[in-house]
């Protein structure tokens, strides 16, 4: 795992591509906004290697996700009509409650004993609606489970920004590595880290981060755009990270919540969605926290956008090469192993609590000097 | 450089510690945190440090029992 050089020459090394894992991350993992689901239609959602459906319950306004389609002769329930509080089949009008259960077949004199679908379990929180995925069909043990963002709750914050896009040919492992990866954030997203670390403990991942915006970049290019920023994000799971943020802005900190999370579609394909909350500084309008959201939400979709890039052509890699000054893969990996695996096969080191801080001095300096020198040359040419 | 063991002056817990240089820390724990004063308590990896096990560390490189790396820069620049 150390990539200090050595007097020996081992020939060329050799990237282990690895395949992705068949199985899908055990955990909770959010579809989207709830409100988007709230319009009594039945929405398919591709996920888990399935078809899925979500729908609103009229009668009791709950929110419920049932396998897509239907066990009597293979209907696509996303295409079928909420009445009352089941699904309606497109295919012969059967019927599906909330639970799983056939609550009726208006042709049949009676619903077959065991008629019944998959429900999959769910979770409203913070605006947002999670199913939980067990592929050994466990129901979501005591403790794991969404926290609540009090932001999303008050009126002193903005409502939820919110983007979706699916990302074809990468697992969404490229995504999570994201937590460990300090440099990245100075050659991709235009920021300039200057603190760096991680702690992974249970079920939760964080990232601890200082940094300043890029003075040789455009403030529209970078994700601290506007001054010097600090970050406290954790995946909660496999799949959900809430990200704090507080950024100095002429003399105030503005406050921004940053919801980055994913569902798998398949092994090499997933969903990316991602929105922001702003805090309303005193005397803002909701008008100008909306958009203060939209303007975070735009920077957010940038990032991920200079993300996605990188996706399309890189490989997948299981032996990354490491220096000092990166962060710990490895040992993330190590984290989030824990999701892929039977909960009676998690081990004590994927869950135990580890914690990295990055010296930074080397890379700060060098890239204060690659600022300045682009700074440099950019006002010489100015000049001419 | 490896992991060596430190322990912790304000609840005796022990963690495995490695410094490369003296910004670098990394801390292997090799059981819950639940008996500890600062960490104890559901999602723990939301905070970031335990005071009292960074005085321990801080206090054992000073004390030369833990050793720091001075491979971060090596002397020829790269």
């Amino acid at each position: 795992m150390s990539a200090r050089s050595t007097t020996e020459d081992h020939g060329p090394r050799r990237i282990e591509a690895g395949a992705p894992p068949e199985r899908y991350a055990r955990g909770w993992h959010c579809l989207g906004l709830a409100s988007g689901f709230k319009d009594g239609k039945p929405h398919g959602i591709e996920a888990f290697g399935t078809e899925l459906v979500a729908f609103q319950a009229a009668g009791t306004g709950e929110l419920h996700v049932l396998n897509a389609y239907c066990p009597h002769m293979g209907g696509n329930l996303a295409h079928g009509t909420v009445k009352g509080d089941a699904l309606a089949c497109p295919f012969h009008d059967w019927r599906w409650a909330g639970n799983g259960k056939c609550a009726g077949i208006p042709y049949a004199h009676r619903v077959p004993p065991r008629a019944r679908t998959r429900a999959w379990t769910t979770l409203e929180e913070n605006g947002q609606l999670f199913v939980w995925y067990d592929p050994q069909g466990t129901p979501p043990p005591e403790g794991v489970t969404i926290p609540r963002i009090e932001g999303a709750f008050s009126d002193e914050w903005s409502d939820w920004t919110w983007n979706s896009i699916r990302i074809d040919g990468s697992h969404c492992r490229e995504i999570v590595d994201n937590v460990v990866d300090m440099a990245h954030f100075f050659y991709v997203h235009n920021s300039f880290p200057t603190y760096f670390k991680n702690v992974f403990e249970g079920h939760v991942a964080s990232q601890y981060m200082e940094s300043d915006p890029r003075e040789d970049m455009t403030a529209a290019d970078t994700l601290s755009a506007q001054g010097r920023l600090r970050s406290e994000a954790s995946y909660h799971g496999p799949s959900y990270m809430i990200d704090h943020l507080w950024t100095e802005v002429g003399g105030a900190t503005a406050e921004t919540v940053l919801i980055n999370c994913h569902y798998p579609v398949s092994p090499d394909a997933f969903v990316l969605q991602y929105g922001a909350l702003v805090k309303k500084l005193p005397g803002m309008t909701d008008e100008a926290a909306a958009q203060a959201a939209a303007q975070a939400a735009e920077g957010l979709a940038t990032g991920f956008e200079e993300d996605v890039e990188i996706w399309l052509s890189k490989t997948r890699i299981d032996n990354p090469l490491l220096c000092d000054q990166d962060g710990p893969v490895y040992q993330l990996r190590r984290w989030y192993e824990q999701f892929y695996v039977d909960v009676e096969d998690v081990r004590p080191e994927m869950t135990d609590r580890f914690e990295f801080e990055i010296d930074t001095e080397r890379a700060v300096r060098v890239w204060r000097d690659e600022v300045d020198a682009n700074l440099a040359r950019r006002a010489q040419s100015a000049q001419r | 450089m490896s992991m060596r063991p430190v322990e912790c002056g304000a609840c005796g817990n022990e963690v495995l510690v490695e410094k490369r240089s003296l910004p670098h820390t990394t801390v292997q724990w090799t059981r819950p945190t639940d008996r500890c004063p600062e960490l104890a308590g559901r999602d723990s990896a939301l905070t970031a440090v335990c005071t009292g096990l960074r005085s321990s560390i801080e206090r054992a490189v000073r004390e030369g029992t833990l050793e720091v790396g001075t491979d971060a820069e090596p002397a020829d620049g790269e």
